[in-house]
Order: structure tokens, then sequence, then C-alpha cells
């Protein structure tokens, strides 16, 4: 399971996938080595789901910062 | 429904009154035309008497009508006057008296001139100049607004005011008109075509104040319809409000009330956009800040759940399995060694027990013969007899001075 192959994951595809490997998590049953690539797998997905947030927080307030200093100038 | 009365049994005033108001009642509208015989405005009533006199026989008939049917009569209704009334005649059963309810008085004239246009206004429909799909839309914001409007008029300071007040970048190019008289309509026309062809003009205005339907007679000049409808650029017609509408409003591709409606109309109020874009970025910015927080918040809880936030609990867990299976084989493995070994303990001691040099250890011998039988009685032992005693570390070559039989039971000796 490397970066690369869901570095195209959506936002919401990624939250979606995080929740579902979640639920397995905490229904158990898996092997150990299923458990552990899924737990991987979570953080992975967890990490993707972070970044976008991050990326669209810093646009946000790029975005405000812009109009602050347009709005300065006025 | 004639009424069946005889002296016997007349009717009640009520009741012809009644019957005789239905009667008039289905007479319904009618277009009357007479003079004013005599005109009864009361201060403060809100309704007007008039008395209308046929011009030939000695007729008449009681007008009443609300005030502002008559205020609005132009020029302003006179005793005299040659008018004709739309009305509804009515029978009034308190008083006993026909009236003429009316709702419309028109100067005659007047009325000729409007039927006249109204023939034309149809003639024009029919053709189709006033057909809702041939209506162009306004431009949002016109680089040049053109204006055909009479030179220093109210309706001209209204239009370029509230035009700059609006949008203070607007350009206005303004052709002068006469918005009057026999000139007007060839004035009007040449003006709207000027301004047509200027390709920076992206709306036309044609703005006059308001006036009496003659005063308004070249904007239903059919000259002056067809430059507009023959024009590719937008028409606002700005004239002021009338009861009768020019034809040229009918033409036009948007109609606004007044000279201050059609600054309205074709620029936006520059204030009011920004105001409107400003709140719809706060309301965007808004929506995503809330998104943004609803996720981190969500992302946050999950990954705080138990089996992301301490993942070596799914190593953990199984390793104290395996810890819970070692204890519990090494405790049964070592029961299984704790009795093997009283096992053995036991056993040795018995087999320490039954061992005949532990007797000998405890200071018991084992005679045996010279054939090597043990000795567990006296019998067939004589004196003389050699003998070999088995003790702990060796033997003893012994001989046998005498016998004496004993009164014990020889079956308490323990034997080999």
């Amino acid at each position: 399971m490397t970066e690369e192959q869901t570095d195209d994951l959506g936002y919401e595809q990624a939250r979606e996938e995080l929740l579902k490997v979640v639920r397995t998590l905490e229904e158990g049953g898996a092997t150990l080595e299923q458990s552990l690539a899924l737990w991987e797998r979570g953080e992975h997905l967890a990490r993707v789901c972070q970044e976008w947030l991050d990326g669209a927080r810093e646009r946000l307030e790029a975005a405000l910062a812009e109009r602050e200093g347009a709005e300065d100038e006025d | 429904m004639a009424l069946q009365t005889s002296p016997e049994q007349p009717a009640p005033v009520r009741q012809v009154a009644l019957a005789i108001s239905g009667w008039i009642d289905r007479l319904g509208a009618v277009w009357v035309e007479g003079q004013v015989a005599q005109l009864n405005r009361r201060q403060g009533v809100g309704t007007v008497f008039l008395t209308l006199r046929d011009p030939v026989a000695d007729v008449s008939i009681q007008v009443t009508c609300n005030r502002a049917v008559v205020d609005s009569a132009d020029p302003p209704l006179v005793e005299g006057a040659s008018v004709v009334v739309h009305g509804r005649p009515r029978f009034y059963a308190n008083r006993g008296s026909l009236s003429l309810v009316a709702d419309e008085i028109r100067m005659v004239g007047l009325g000729e001139l409007l039927a006249r246009l109204e023939r034309r206004r149809q003639l024009l429909a029919a053709e189709g100049l006033f057909a809702r799909e041939r209506k162009r839309s306004l431009p949002f914001l016109p680089s040049t607004v053109g204006l055909v409007t009479a030179r220093d008029s109210a309706a001209e300071r209204d239009v370029v005011e509230n035009t700059r007040r609006r949008w203070p970048a607007v350009r206005l190019q303004t052709v002068y008109a006469a918005m009057q008289g026999t000139q007007s309509a060839r004035e009007v026309i040449e003006a709207v075509q000027r301004l047509d062809r200027d390709p920076a003009v992206d709306v036309i205005v044609v703005a006059r104040g308001g006036g009496s339907v003659e005063d308004l007679l070249p904007f239903s000049d059919e000259g002056v319809v067809r430059a507009v409808f023959a024009a590719t650029t937008p028409v606002v017609s700005a004239i002021g409000h009338e009861p009768d509408t020019p034809i040229l409003d009918l033409v036009a591709d948007v109609r606004a009330s007044t000279p201050t409606d059609a600054a309205k109309l074709v620029v936006p109020d520059v204030a009011e956009e920004r105001t409107r874009v400003v709140q719809l970025r706060d309301r965007a910015r808004h929506q995503v800040g809330t998104w943004l927080r609803h996720q981190s918040e969500a992302l946050a809880a999950v990954r705080a759940r138990p089996c992301l936030a301490d993942p070596t609990s799914i190593v953990e867990q199984r390793a104290d399995e395996v810890d819970d299976l070692v204890t519990r084989a090494q405790r049964l493995v070592g029961h299984r060694l704790d009795r093997a070994a009283d096992d053995l303990d036991h056993t040795r001691a018995r087999v320490r027990a039954l061992s005949p040099l532990e007797t000998l250890r405890r200071g018991y011998a084992v005679l045996q013969d010279e054939d090597g039988r043990v000795l567990t009685s006296i019998t067939g032992v004589e004196a003389g007899s050699v003998l070999s005693a088995r003790v702990l570390d060796g033997r003893l070559d012994v001989e046998v001075r005498d016998t004496h039989p004993d009164r014990t039971d020889p079956s308490d000796q323990e034997t080999a």
C-alpha cells in the first residue's frame, strides 16, 4: 500500500474508506496481518483527509488575507 | 318579473324599489354622451354629483362618480363641457332616485383621438410590433447610455442624476429633440436613429415628463414607433406616467414608468451591487469555514477512535493472548512435573522402605545357610552349623553354638 496509489483520492472518497476501515477494525475478527494492513491504510487515509482539509484551510485563509489586503488599499 | 298587485294586495314600497333596482341593474355599463349641466363638488366628500343633459332634447340624468374620476379629466371638467361618460345606471332605493355611476369621464374630441390611437395600436399589434419575443433585454452594465429628451427638461435631469448616482462611471450621450409639438416626431426619429448607429451606445432611453394625451401624441406616432421597432439597440421608453399609454411604451423593449425609473432600469446601483457581492462573499466564506470546521472535527473524532489512536492494541491484544497461553501452558506442564516428582518421591520411598539394606542399617542381619538359603527359623539349624550373616557392609561367617526356640511369631520378621 504506497502513497502514490492513493494520491488521487478525493476527500470524500478517503473519508468514506477511512470510516469503513475503522468499522472493520472495531468489529474485530480480522487476522493480525489484515488488522495491521487495515490500520496502516487507515492512518494513510486519515493523513489524506487531513492534507485536503489543511489545503482547503490554507486556500481560504489566503483568499481572506488577499481580500483584507485589497480592502486596506481602498 | 312583473309584480302581481291589486288594490286589495298592494306591494310594499321596498318590494317595488327592489324590483326597479333589479331591472335597472340588468342594463349594465353604457357609454353616454352629453353635456355637463351642473357640477356639484362638495368639500370633503369623495363623491361628486353632476347633471348630464342631452344636447338636443330636454332630457337629463344624474351622474355620481368618485372625485378622482372627475379630477383626472383633462382639460379640467367644467359646467357646459361635452363629455363621454362610462357608467352603470343604478337605482338608489332609499331616495327613489336614479343615477349613473360613472367610472370614466372623457372630453369629447379627445375620445375620437383615443379611438384613432386605439385603431393604430391594434394594427401595429397585428403586425407584430409589440411581440414579446421581439423584445431585447437590457445590458447589465451599458458602456454608453443614449438619451433622447428635451433640452433642460426635468426628464433629462432625472435620468442623468439618477443614472450617475447609481453608477458614477456611466457614460451618457444625449441627443436633444423636441418632446412635444409638430416637430417632435421627426426629431425623435432622427435622434433614435443617430444613437442606434453609434456602436458605443448599448441602450437608448426616450424620456419625457408626464403630460396630456395631446402632449404625448408624438410618442404614438407611427414613424416613431417604427423607428424604435427597427432599432437594433434596446430602447427604454420613459414617458411620464399616464392612464393612456403612448404606443411607444408598447413597442419599446422595456417600459419605465418615469425617467427616474428608467435610470434604475438601465444601470445597476453600484453601492447595492457592491453590498450584494460582499454579502455573497461573506456567506460563501462562512459556509466554507463551517464546512471545514465540521469536517476537521469529524476527522479528529475518527482519528481518536481507539483502533486508530492506539494501534499498538492490535499487537498488544494478541501479545496478551500469547502470554496468557504461555502462562497456561507453563502452569499445566509445571503441574504435571510436580505430580510426576511426587510420584517419584513416593515410589523412591517405597523402594527404599522395601530395600534390605535399610533393614540392615537398622541393625538387622540376614542369616543364610551354606546353600545360601535365608534362615527364618531355628528349624533345621543345629549346634555346630556354619552360617553366613549378611550385615550392612559385609558378611560374617558364624558358627551356631545352640538353638533356643522362641515364643514369638517368626512372621513378624521382615523378609527379603
